[in-house]
Parts: C-alpha cells; structure tokens; sequence
C-alpha cells in the first residue's frame, strides 16, 4: 500500500516536472497550474504514503535511511510549493525538484521495511532525525538560494547578459531567500545536533564525542552559525556569505553521506539502517 | 469567407511612400463608410500607424475585391495606385487571418515585442465597429487577433526586456533590488539622459530622488521637477551614500566617483548594494568600482550591450511567439468554417422549399382537379424528392464542419445551389 503511494507520488512528481519545463524553456511569468496541480497530488499521494507506515510501525518514518530519505524529499517538494507562491521564482523548480525526484525514487525501490531495533523507538532519536532533516530542507534551500545569486552576480557584473540574466530572480530576492531559509533551517539543525548529543551520551557506550560524524556536525552547524551572525551584521553581505552558504552546505553533505561509513555509532548507511 | 488585405508596411516601403497612403485618424471613421458603401464590400477595417497601413475586407466575392480596394484607395488619396504596386504587399483568406494575428502580436513590427501596435489595432477596431464596417468574419478574425496577441505577452517574454538605454538601466536595477519600492536615486550632473532614467526609476515606484549638479541652480530646477532634494556640488559625498541607484553625467575630466571612495560609500552602507550608471563621456565613475563586491557600474557602453543582448532574446522569444500563431491560426479557420456551416443549412432548406412553393403554385390551377388527398400526396411526393436533394449536402456540410477545408466546401454548395453569402 505504502510503495503503491509512493509511486503514486512519483508518477505525478515526474509529470509536474515535465510541465515545469516548458515555464522556465519559454520563460513565462509563472508555472502553469497543470504542473502545480499535478506536483500537489504527488505531495498528498506522497504524503498518504508516510501516514501509511507511521500507522503501520507506530513511530514517525524516520528510523530507516530509506524512510529519511523520503520524508526529506516530501519536505523539500512541500517547501518547493510554498516558496514559489510567495516568491514565484520558476528557476527554483529546475535545482529543487529533480533532487525531490531522485530521492522519492530511491527510497520507493528500496522499500522493503526493516526490523527495528528497540533504539528507534525512543523519543529522542525521532525528535533528533526530524529536527535535522527539517534544518536540511531549510540549508538546501538556502544552498539553492545561494546559487543563484552567485550566478545572477556574476551576470551582472559581466555586463553580458545571458541566458541565466533573463532566467533568475534579483539578486535582493536571493538574498532574502537565503537568509529567511536558513532562519528557518538554523534552529532545526540546533535542535538536532543537542538531541543528538543527549541521546549519545545517554545511549551509546564508548567515547560519543570523537565520532567523525558528531565532529563533523559541529562544523558545519559552526559555519551555519557564521553565515547567520555575519550575514545579520552585514559584514558579509552578498557574494561572501552566499559562498559561505555554499561552503556550508558542502560540509553537510560530507556529514551526511560521507562520515555515515566512518563513524561506528552513525552507520547510516554500511548496513543499511537496519543497525543503529 | 472572401477575406483580402492590402498593405503597406516600413519594410516594403520608405515613410514618402507610407506618408501617401496614410489615414489620419479624424478621417478614419468616413473613410470606412466610404468604402463600406461600395458595392460587394461586407465588411472593412483600416489599420494605419507611422510604420504601416493596412486594409482588410471580406468581399462578397473575391475576384471583384481587387479592383474594388484599388478604386477606393486611388479615389481616396488622388494618387495612382498601379505607381505604388510594387510596394504593396496583398493577403488572401488564411493569409489574412494569419497577417492580422502577427501585426496584432507584434511579430510584424519594427521593433519586436513593442506594445503600441496592439493598442492601435485595438482603436482600429473600435472604429470599425463603431461604424457597423464589422458584423461577420472579419469582426471575429480581428476580434480573436487582440485575444491571441494577449495570449502572446502572457505566455512568452517577447516584450518583457528593455530596448533603450534608460530602460535598461531600470530593467538591471530590478535585477540588483527586485523592486524599486522605496529606493533612493542619486543624480549626479544634470542632463537630458540621466532625467529620463531617472523618471523611468521613479516611474517604476522609487520613492526618494536627490539631484546634485555643478551649477546649484540647474540642480534646484531639476529637483523641483522631481520632487526631490538639491544637493551642492561640493556636500556630494555626505549625501551619496544613501543612494541605491547613482546616474552620473557631469561634464567632469576625470572620476567623480573612484574607488577608494566607493569603498568607503559601501562600508557606511552595510554593504547594501549599489548601482552606478554612468552615461558621462568621459566617465564619472571608475570602472574599477566595478571590483568591489556589491557595486554595479554600467557605462553607457555597457548598456547598449545589454539592449542588444535584450533584442536578440527578444528574437529568440519570438520564434515561440509564432509557435502560438501556427496554433492559432488553424484553430480560428475551423471556427470560421463551422460557424458557416448552419447558416449555409438554413439557406440552402429555404431556397428548395422557395422553389417548391413557387413551383405548386405554377401547377395550382391543373392540380385544382384533385381531391385533397391526391393532393396531400403530391405534396409528400415533392417534399420527400427536396429531403432527397438536401440529404447528400447536408451531410457534407456537418461531417466536414471543424476542418480546415470546409470553408471551400460551403463556397462551393453555396454556389451550386445559388445561395448568397
């Protein structure tokens, strides 16, 4: 039931892109209501999917790689939705939405449920996963964000507009979206990171605080901190801090995926989350 | 559907010839009557603007439509027509159709994308209506033009980017600030180029202007027309820094603006950007500025270079423009024929029964004999050779309706029958 929803979803995600397509090929003001219709419907199909196996594990569907996996990219597609009718920037369907895809697709192939172990029920680990994949979906957007200012700079101060000039929104409208995204990512990945270090020094045996991927989230929730302190003063405004950004959410995808097989307690990903 | 246009436009012809057979706008009204009055004329519209004339019809029939155009517009101006030949280009049927889309969506205009030929069609059309010269065909060709030149600014941005330099200086300020609301222009030195950006900025919801020139006096004035403040050429730099946007144009040998001074401007600014445009020769501002992170200097060069960058994208968004009228056009031919097609039934059912009547009343006095229900048969007998006669036709007509080639068959059924337009 569970993966019939979700490919549900994926079948009307694929369609929604599809119509995107011709928004940003022909440049027109908005998207047509077709594709949001159809993105909407991939949402709630989406959605029904991870209300499904919460009802049937008993615990919010956090707990396994795949489960994250496919909340973040319910998440980032709802943040999608809700950015564009504020803002209405149909560039940011075309470095959102085939991510959303890609993720909703990876965890509907790997869709059997594993076992769980008696860890993932406990309060704090939900609470802890939520919390970052929320400050995720904030950080990507403002790495998203940050991208296109650089880009739009660059046009700008090449004084040749190109294809990209015409495609993007201004640099303030950038600007605004990547701060406002990492106000909101900031106090998620906070949460995260001291649930994290509740639930590791309460559970885990050994010395939690030299796990690469316990170091490796400290700096980049470090660089986050920077961004948002420079970015408030407006020391860093502009070009600088949107490197930053970018920067930053580099870093957080070495904490993600590559520290998962380093770090002995995080095995995300080695076996699968089938093990904490 | 007989539809012609002749026409005129500044590719085929230079402006002495166009000037010739222009309609002044006062005049338009009786030339229409004029030319409505004229014999097998239906309908009519005349577009006329300083880059083109056009004259649409829909004739009664098309041989006749030629000559008929020819007097009229030979009669109306006192010039031979046959001397201007060979820069008058003709239309026929779809060609028609297809013409008046593009002119309407600006596809045909010297500058592509601009918006004033709309409105000017759109005036065409209001006079042609207002003298009852539109009541058929050509109304709804004209009538679906302003609907798909709408749908053409809608759904591509062929009038969206700036095509003169002031424009474009307003066009990249969006781009650096989104909205203009509530920025602050700085005028440096006043000249014809900076008032113009600086009413297109304000035009564009800018709320604060300040104006500094050489001569206070010459700044006074200016300010005043802006509603702005004048600053003193010498108290430039206590005041500058409260500008987003900096239009420079002094007669100054050297930088008024370098970059060291730039960078003190953008400190005391938080680093909120800033943009230079810079229409002095020589210029004002150092191009140097340039580096620095959150300014933006676009000299006069570098704004024509954004302008040619705008037209060519403006082509590229034309070829999607003419995608729609490929659309468009097809789909308006299938609802002209079909909109023929009921009428054509009704008057080809009334002229076999006229012939019937007519014909039982000829033979009224040799069938007086019969009894009423010889009679009665007589009557079926004829009605159902006419239902005979009607059924191939009719059946014609309603399987064909909606295409493209239907307009050819209702002509044709027309004429075999004899039944008018």
């Amino acid at each position: 039931m569970q993966v019939v929803l979700l490919w549900i979803a994926l079948a009307f995600y694929g369609l929604g892109i599809v119509l995107t397509l011709p928004s940003i090929i022909q440049r027109r003001l908005s998207l047509s209501l077709a594709s949001l219709g159809a993105l909407g419907l991939g949402l709630i199909a989406h959605g029904a999917a991870l209300s499904v196996q919460t009802a049937e594990t008993y615990s919010l569907p956090v707990v396994d790689v795949r489960s994250a996996l496919s909340l973040f990219s319910f998440l980032a597609t709802l943040a999608f939705f809700f950015v564009y009718l504020r803002y209405r920037i149909t560039s940011l369907g075309i470095f959102m939405l085939p991510l959303a895809f890609v993720l909703t697709l990876i965890s509907a192939v790997h869709a059997e449920t594993l076992p769980q172990s008696p860890e993932f029920r406990s309060g704090w680990l939900v609470v802890h996963i939520t919390s970052i994949l929320l400050g995720y979906v904030g950080v990507f957007i403002t790495f998203v964000a940050a991208t296109m200012y650089l880009i739009q700079e660059r046009e700008l101060k090449s004084k040749r507009p190109r294809a990209f000039y015409y495609r993007l929104p201004s640099l303030e409208i950038c600007d605004e979206l990547y701060f406002r995204s990492l106000i909101f990512g900031l106090p998620f990945l906070t949460l995260g990171i001291v649930t994290g270090f509740i639930g590791a020094s309460r559970e885990w045996k050994g010395p939690w605080e030299l796990d690469p991927k316990i170091f490796a989230a400290l700096i980049t929730w470090l660089i986050y901190l920077i961004l948002f302190s420079t970015r408030l003063s407006g020391n860093w405004r502009g070009r600088r801090s949107a490197y930053l950004a970018v920067f930053g959410f580099a870093a957080m995808m070495v904490t993600f995926l590559g520290i998962s097989f380093l770090s002995g307690q995080h095995g995300y990903f080695p076996n699968f989350g089938s093990k904490p | 559907m007989n539809l012609v246009l002749v026409g005129i436009n500044h590719r085929t012809a230079p402006v002495e010839v166009r000037e010739l057979l222009n309609f002044q706008e006062s005049r338009l009204a009786p030339a229409l009557a004029d030319l409505l009055h004229r014999e097998g004329i239906l309908e009519a519209l005349i577009l006329s603007t300083c880059n083109r004339v056009e004259v649409a019809i829909r004739a009664r029939d098309q041989v006749e439509a030629d000559p008929i155009i020819r007097n009229f517009l030979t009669e109306y101006h006192h010039y031979d027509l046959n001397a201007y030949d060979r820069y008058l280009y003709w239309h026929r049927q779809e060609e028609v159709v297809r013409h008046l889309f593009r002119v309407a969506s600006s596809l045909d205009s010297m500058i592509l994308g601009e918006p004033q030929v709309l409105g000017q069609m759109k005036q065409a059309y209001a006079t042609a209506r207002r003298v009852g010269a539109l009541n058929g065909t050509l109304n709804d060709v004209v009538n679906q033009s302003l609907a798909v030149a709408r749908r053409i600014r809608r759904e591509t941005a062929i009038g969206t980017t700036a095509i003169s330099v002031s424009y474009a200086a307003v066009e990249l300020a969006k781009k650096i600030f989104g909205s203009l609301e509530g920025k602050t222009i700085f005028v440096i030195g006043a000249g014809k180029m900076s008032e113009l950006a600086a009413k297109h900025l304000l035009r564009s919801g800018a709320s604060a202007i300040f104006v500094s020139n050489r001569t206070f006096d010459r700044a006074q004035e200016l300010a005043k027309a802006f509603h702005g403040t004048a600053i003193r050429f010498e108290e430039l730099f206590n005041h500058i820094d409260k500008a987003d946007v900096v239009i420079s144009s002094t007669g100054a040998p050297h930088f008024v603006v370098s970059k060291a001074q730039a960078e003190q401007l953008l400190a005391a600014r938080k680093n909120r950007p800033m943009f230079f445009v810079d229409i002095a020769v020589p210029r004002d501002i150092d191009p140097a500025v340039n580096q620095l992170d959150n300014a933006y200097v676009y000299d006069i060069d570098d704004l024509a270079q954004v302008v040619d960058a705008n037209k060519k994208q403006r082509q590229r968004e034309a070829v999607w423009a003419e995608q729609i009228i490929d659309e468009e056009v097809p789909r308006m031919l299938r609802r002209l024929a079909s909109r023929d097609v009921v009428p054509t039934i009704v008057a080809l059912e009334e002229r076999l029964k006229l012939i019937r009547d007519s014909e039982t009343e000829r033979f009224h006095g040799r069938l007086s004999t019969l009894s009423p229900e010889q009679r009665e048969t007589v009557n079926e007998l004829t009605r159902g050779i006419l239902n005979k006669i009607l059924h191939g036709p009719i059946t014609e007509l309603k399987s064909g309706a909606g295409r493209p080639e239907q307009g050819a068959l209702v002509h044709l059924i027309r004429k075999i029958f004899g039944v008018g337009e």
